[in-house]
């Protein structure tokens, strides 16, 4: 297909998004039917785009010298907009039926899709340069949505996340330039692109540089001592924080690092270095921090967002590994958690949405009112926890078994942190389950009167999102070869 | 024509589970008489199919393939073939009486849906060909015996069950380290006999395979309740229904049994084993394990809380016989599997029959219980002697063959000291069950009661429970055979 | 072709005679000569511009043909012409967007003074873009601080005539060094015309005489346009200065007086001492380390601050810090992204201002953010005006503040030895912006009951089309980056 259609899709969201908002409506059916259609098409679009790639590069605008602004698709791209792209029309659906209790709905769903045409820029971004400027984007246009409940808890939520995201773009930043000035090119390619020749003496200096720039990036990713943003920022109503703080925004970062390690600066090049290890250490250390804090937090939501932030840094893990294995269990681990965590967050909205309960102890019996819900609940939850048969399980065996074979003793320390992340991840989902279907004694049924699952816009995407689940859990291998074809392995 | 029949080994799997996952999702019965006919339908259908897949000969079946490198594979060999004909044993006399047993509790749909479930996901773990659809079936019997243990939604079950959740998912994940590696670095992920890695390959990396088999059996071991990780059993076992404690204690922890015996015995080899700091870690664990079990079930004044120690104390002397690594210790454990499982099944039920019929949980209160319940009360006194192991009982024949083979190992210290500690356990053993029996028989003066009606349906497992404990205590080598198969290509 | 050449000279007399007229007319009138003369002068430099930009040459424009040490003399190359069409963009639109606070603040028989003001401050500015000659400069910087005084305290409020005063007691210190600064000079080369003292710093250097007299001087004159272009630590004088006079008046002093003595400073350093020379001196690195001090001591200030108006002018302290870093950067990509901050931060900052005031309107005329909650939907441009400075201030792509940003790291990885200090400050810099300039649209947009009334667009037609020129130049200067920075390049290659 021609690299036109590449700034198509990132055009048609924003553009339905502002006829959304600005155009005058008469019924709410009306804007919603022709949103989704929308979203819809932009999303076969997409997948039209994966399945044909197009060959060339598509420059919008030159800056200086070789900077540009261009767009082109290649294997990770194709990854993340698949990704994104098959998750956000399900999204849409969820939030028509979520928004329906909150205020500013045509203003919400033009950010909303904006943000979708923004993601899809990210990953159809030719170079580090384009990626910089719409992950920028990214933070601006989400910061109304965090936002969006104008509360003051919200606010403040939204000016956290706002300083943290562009505070880290600032040390990302740094990184840019010094691929930009020490690279070949700014483009992306696999095994990285800066000339040995230029670097010369300055190895350190820029393993120092990746470290910055793994920290910036790391900040949407939220890894550990930049992540309180991310419970913060689950005031948002469930769409934002299920589809941008369990998927688009965080894995922003997450891809971010991906692009940085494996095709800017080369593993080859940072491989062994002090850099590699810090930036493994500290992924390590979030992996099991985020799981320790959501066993504390009672919040269901909150408690959600920190299982994010744990299993962010799973996929981080994958990236410090940088070996071609590495990338694959990250891109799986990307794929995966998406859509358990999706799911998940779907499943919380869905229960604040039809009951108002948003602490974990007030879930005791639900389950029998609920039982979809709860029952995909479960799903997830186990799929989270790395049950075999279920997504998860894939992505950490291929996580683990990357470790194992970059043959790096640190990373040996890495599968062990996984593993006690897994047991939390089980101890902090499964007591919500247990709590849900197995209410203890001074439970009484009467007070859930009038509770139900709620309607088919909320449960399809779910139903969806958890048949897929499963059916990667048993059976993914063209999804992994591929993954290997993208890594070079 | 014998290609295409090895689908078979799929049909006894995933019957009970449909038909589990089916029981749960169906509104409730209008009767609990269809109730029942279903249940003991497919209970005895699954029995016929395993039976089938179990006395034919050997089978392999690749259902599908996680990824490229993950087939789900299943593959009946000798060591499959006696586990999954003790579950199914176990389980569906167990079920039988858990039909008279379950008459007096609420939710009987859920309780006998994950029944089913969890008869299925066991033989699934029998009947696993290689390590990754082992470790599959291994997390889903955790998961698909919780509900068991939670059934009677009571605070102190709800704690059992997330300890038991939370102890069994933290073995799990300590295996799965160990797992990964074995996945990677083996050649194969195939049971295979003797191990799949040269002894040479081993060697080049002793200090990893060290600490992996060590996490091994820490992690396959919290399944079996060996110390120090044992502490979910006592407070899981008790709480869960009479029969689901049984099979439970009968049954599940033999998960960890067996999962230890597939990696140590089929994939790395015992061995490698031999004279490791790990071995000898390993049977100081065991050794602790069965004093300390036994010394607590003595001081245990709840019935049921007694006996899960005394599961605790007995399945660390399994443990012990594979820990030895030598051949007629190792068979010792397999048919300490057999006899204990026969025998702690028995006792669960004989305690679960005594609540059901008395309420009395204390074993003070269980005074003239032979009285009151003679059919009971024998059933448990035989397989307290069983459990004791006193001949003619299949007890004695397992300790007997777990002793010689700990003194014929060559074993500095532990071949004297092992079989010490059997023989005080064994003194224990006798301490903490016995009484219930003369207690029960003896009364004392004044003493005075009614002989009760005993459900036919309760007593008929327990007398077959009783039955078989005393078979294969007098003919031994019907077991042995099966048993010698299975160590000769092991050891 | 040749009346071109005159352009600069007669821009300059033009803004002067203005000024003079000024003072007999009536306000509206005064406003009116004013608006014509900043036009024409605006477009004058553009003509000069392109034909300077086209040529590729520098043209030295001797007054009234007198030669040498008597005579004056006018220079100006593509570099010279395009930052006076810049400064006279920049005031037009100034003006136009404090307009309506010009009316208001200031007594209506004082307006005409006012512009009379402006006048004389367009023409110094365009002396000091222009001349070739030290002393001419020096008159035009006392020129310069006149009437910027006068701008301060035209509204004769209290707080306005007490920073008056203290601007005008830091800026005649400046000036006074640079005075004595251009005296030692002028002793050690006996010249004054720029050209001439430099074949002459060239000879004393090579003979290796004089060389601390030589730093001395170097130092009073770099330090005297410090002190006037209120770089850290020398900034004490600009909140008040900024924070309290009428709108136009701030806008202007920011984004034009400053950079007025920066660009002398560019000046000093490539045509009077030559740029070896000066990147070899110990000033340079005294220089980079006020500046990276300034960027964070200045965004910190902001951060505390609770006033919109000083926020923005520490804002300014801090970006003055970033221009004189890449000074101390000592390279030419250095001097580039200097001279590209110099515009940026001018289109910016003023913009800044402006909005800044549209948003206090619709707050009861209070500047603090308690009051300015909401504003953004009471007065939906300046809100938008406000959002895009703020973002381009933080440097988000797409906006001026990215490029200058982009610039100057890629100037600081040629230098080895302050890459690092230089590329974690304009990080720290960034988040530092961050926290207050976000904080603030935050800020502004957060609904809330209020009892102000609110401002449509219709009503403030001036006011909305200054913004969107504004938000328009700084697209501009985002986005088409590339020509302008060849042209600072170019400008550069014959500034010396």
């Amino acid at each position: 297909m021609n690299a036109v259609y590449l700034l198509l899709v990132v055009l048609i969201p924003p553009l339905a998004g502002a006829v959304v908002a600005f155009a005058p409506w008469r019924r709410r059916a009306h804007w919603m039917c022709f949103l989704e259609l929308a979203v819809i098409l932009n999303s076969v679009l997409v997948w039209l785009l994966l399945f044909n790639r197009p060959a060339d590069t598509l420059t919008l605008i030159h800056f200086t010298g070789e900077l540009s602004i261009a767009f082109r698709l290649d294997g990770l791209g194709t990854v993340f907009a698949g990704l994104v792209s098959f998750l956000w029309p399900f999204a849409t659906l969820y939030a028509f039926e979520y928004m329906t209790k909150e205020k500013h709905e045509r203003v919400f769903f033009f950010f909303y899709t904006l943000t979708y045409g923004v993601t899809l820029a990210i990953a159809l971004s030719d170079n580090i340069l384009t990626m910089y400027c719409f992950y920028e984007m990214l933070t601006l246009a989400t910061v109304p949505l965090v936002m969006h409940t104008l509360s003051r808890e919200a606010i403040l939520a939204s000016r956290k996340y706002l300083y943290y995201s562009i505070g880290g773009a600032a040390f990302a930043f740094i990184g840019m330039i010094f691929v930009i000035t020490y690279g070949d090119t700014t483009e992306f390619l696999l095994g990285g692109v800066l000339n040995m020749s230029k670097v010369g003496e300055n190895r350190d200096i820029l393993q120092f540089i990746y470290f910055l720039t793994f920290l910036g990036f790391g900040v949407k990713a939220a890894v550990c001592p930049f992540n309180s943003w991310l419970p913060k920022a689950g005031v948002a109503p469930t769409p934002v924080t299920a589809l941008l703080h369990a998927v688009a925004v965080v894995k922003s970062g997450a891809f971010a690092i991906l692009r940085v390690t494996y095709y800017s600066f080369g593993t080859d090049f940072l491989r062994g270095s002090f850099a590699q290890n810090a930036v493994m250490a500290i992924v390590m250390f979030t992996i099991v921090y985020g799981c320790s804090m959501a066993v504390k937090e009672t919040h269901l939501k909150r408690r959600l967002a920190y299982s994010t932030i744990s299993n962010l840094s799973y996929i981080l893990f994958g990236a410090a590994l940088m070996t071609p294995f590495g990338l694959v269990g990250a891109l799986s681990h990307m794929v995966f958690h998406a859509l358990m965590k999706i799911t998940s967050f779907f499943c919380a909205g869905a229960i604040i949405h039809q009951t108002e309960r948003i602490y974990v102890h007030q879930l005791d019996g639900l389950a029998k009112k609920m039982p979809k819900i709860f029952g995909i609940f479960t799903v997830s939850a186990l799929a989270l926890m790395g049950v075999p048969g279920l997504c998860g399980f894939i992505s950490k065996f291929y996580l683990a078994s990357a470790a194992i074979e970059s043959g790096n003793v640190l990373s040996y320390f890495g599968i062990g942190c996984l593993l006690i992340s897994a047991l939390l991840t089980a101890i902090y989902m499964l007591s919500i389950v247990v709590r849900a279907y197995f209410p203890t004694g001074e439970f009484r049924e009467e007070t859930l009167e009038g509770i139900s699952d709620p309607n088919w816009m909320m449960l399809l995407p779910l139903i969806v999102f958890v048949i897929f689940i499963v059916g990667f859990g048993l059976f993914c291998a063209p999804l992994i070869s591929f993954f290997g074809d993208i890594a070079g392995v | 024509m014998e290609e295409k029949m090895n689908f078979i080994l799929l049909v006894p799997i995933l019957f009970p589970v449909i038909a589990g996952v089916f029981l749960l999702w169906k509104r409730e019965f209008q009767k609990r008489r269809s109730l029942l006919i279903f249940v003991g339908a497919v209970l005895l259908l699954t029995g016929a199919f395993a039976a089938v897949g179990i006395l034919g000969g050997e089978r392999r079946f690749t259902a599908f393939y996680l990824t490229e490198e993950l087939p789900v594979f299943f593959k009946l060999d000798e060591l499959g073939r006696l586990f999954a004909s003790l579950v199914t044993v176990v389980w569906i006399l167990a079920g039988f009486f858990s039909f008279a047993y379950m008459k007096k509790e609420k939710r009987e749909k859920r309780y006998f849906g994950f029944y089913l479930i969890t008869f299925g996901v066991l033989l699934g773990l029998d009947f696993a060909g290689n390590l990754i659809t082992m470790y599959l079936f291994y997390e889903f019997m955790t998961l698909a015996s919780l509900p068991l243990v939670l059934h009677s939604q009571t605070g102190e079950a709800r704690m059992a069950g997330l300890k038991y959740l939370f102890y069994s998912f933290c073995g799990a994940y300590l295996a799965l380290f160990g797992v990964y590696f074995l996945v990677r670095m083996g050649n194969t992920i195939e049971f295979t006999p003797g191990g799949v890695f040269e002894s040479s390959f081993l060697l080049e990396h002793q200090t990893l395979f060290l600490v992996i088999t060590m996490l091994l059996v820490l992690g396959f071991g919290v399944k079996a309740g060996m110390f120090p990780l044992h502490a979910w059993l006592t407070a899981a076992h008790p709480v869960a229904p009479g029969p689901a404690s049984g099979v439970l204690s009968g049954i599940i922890v033999k998960g960890g049994v067996l999962a230890l015996i597939r990696v140590l015995y089929y994939l790395i080899g015992p061995d490698f084993l031999i004279g490791t700091k790990v071995q000898k870690a390993w049977i100081v664990l065991t050794l602790i394990t069965i004093f300390m079990g036994s010394m607590l079930a003595f001081r245990e004044p709840v019935l049921k809380k007694r006996l899960a120690y005394s599961t605790v104390s007995q399945v660390s002397y399994i443990l012990f016989g594979l820990a030895v690594c030598e051949r007629t210790a190792f068979e010792g454990a397999l048919l300490h599997v057999i006899a204990h499982a026969f025998i702690k099944v028995c006792l669960f039920l004989c305690a679960g029959a005594m609540i059901y019929q008395t309420g009395c949980k204390r074993v003070e209160e269980l005074r003239g219980i032979g009285k009151r319940m003679p059919v009971t009360l024998w059933c448990y006194t035989i397989a307290s002697l069983g459990l004791i192991g006193i001949p003619p009982t299949s007890g004695f024949v397992s300790k007997w063959y777990l002793g010689t083979g700990a003194l014929d190992g060559k074993m500095p210290v532990f071949s004297w000291l092992g079989p010490l500690v059997l023989i005080v356990s064994a003194l224990l053993t006798a301490g903490y069950l016995l009484p219930v029996t003369m207690r029960g028989f003896f009364p004392g003066e004044g003493f005075a009661c009614r002989r009760e009606k005993e459900a036919r349906l309760m007593t008929a497992p327990l007398i077959i429970f009783a039955a078989l404990t005393l078979f294969i205590g007098i003919f031994p080598e019907t077991a042995l055979t099966v048993i010698r198969a299975i160590s000769g290509v092991c050891i | 072709m040749n009346a071109i050449l005159n352009f600069p000279c007669f821009s300059i007399l033009l803004a002067m005679f203005a000024a003079i007229i000024s003072s007999v007319l009536k306000g509206k009138g005064a406003r009116i000569l004013n608006t014509c003369v900043v036009s024409i002068v605006a477009l004058m430099s553009l003509a000069a511009l392109i034909f300077t930009v086209r040529t590729g040459e520098c043209y030295v424009y001797v007054m009234g043909h007198f030669p040498a040490p008597l005579g004056n003399e006018l220079r100006f190359g593509a570099l010279e012409a395009g930052t006076a069409l810049f400064f006279a963009v920049i005031m037009l639109l100034s003006l136009n967007g404090g307009r309506r606070k010009i009316k208001l603040e200031i007594a209506e028989n004082k307006e005409h003074l006012y512009y009379v003001m402006v006048n004389l401050l367009l023409s110094s500015l365009l002396a000091l873009v222009y001349t070739n000659d030290l002393f001419t400069a020096y008159v035009f910087v006392e020129i310069n601080t006149i009437s910027a005084c006068g701008l301060i305290m035209i509204t004769e409020h209290g707080r306005c005539i007490e920073a008056a005063m203290r601007y005008m007691i830091m800026s005649l210190l400046g000036s006074g060094l640079f005075l004595i600064g251009i005296c030692i000079l002028y002793d050690l080369t006996g010249h004054l015309l720029m050209s001439d003292i430099h074949a002459s710093v060239e000879a004393i250097v090579a003979a290796g005489t004089y060389s601390v007299p030589l730093l001395v001087t170097i130092a009073l004159m770099v330090v005297g346009l410090a002190i006037k272009s209120a770089l850290f630590p020398f900034h004490s004088w600009l909140p008040d200065a900024y924070g309290y006079s009428t709108v136009s008046s701030a806008a202007m002093l920011s984004s034009l007086v400053s950079k007025g003595y920066i660009f002398l400073l560019i000046k000093l350093i490539y045509r009077v001492i030559g740029f070896p020379i000066f990147t070899e001196s110990r000033v340079i690195d005294v220089l980079f380390i006020f500046g990276i001090v300034g960027m964070i001591m200045g965004s910190l200030s902001a951060i505390k601050e609770n006033d919109i108006r000083r926020m923005i002018s520490y804002s300014s302290v801090a970006q003055i810090g970033y221009i004189y870093m890449g000074f101390g950067l000592g390279t030419l990509a250095g001097m580039a992204a200097s001279i590209f901050h110099i515009l940026s931060h001018a289109a910016t900052k003023s913009l800044l201002f402006v909005s800044a005031v549209g948003l206090t309107d619709v707050s009861g005329n209070h500047k603090d953010f308690e009051r300015l909650t909401g504003a953004a939907y009471r007065n939906k441009a300046a809100g938008v005006a406000f959002t895009v400075g703020a973002l381009s201030m933080v440097g988000i792509p797409a906006f001026s503040g990215f490029v200058s940003k982009l610039l100057f790291a890629q100037a600081a990885l040629d230098q080895h030895g302050k890459m690092l200090p230089a590329l974690i400050v304009l990080a720290v810099s960034s988040v530092l912006n961050v926290i207050y300039f976000m904080k603030t649209v935050i800020r502004i947009y957060t609904p809330v009951q209020t009892g102000y009334p609110s401002i449509k667009m219709r009503e403030n037609k001036l006011f909305v089309m200054t913004l969107l020129c504004f938000i328009a130049l700084n697209l501009l200067l985002g986005m088409c980056s590339e020509p302008i920075t060849e042209w600072i390049v170019q400008g550069l290659h014959v500034f010396a």
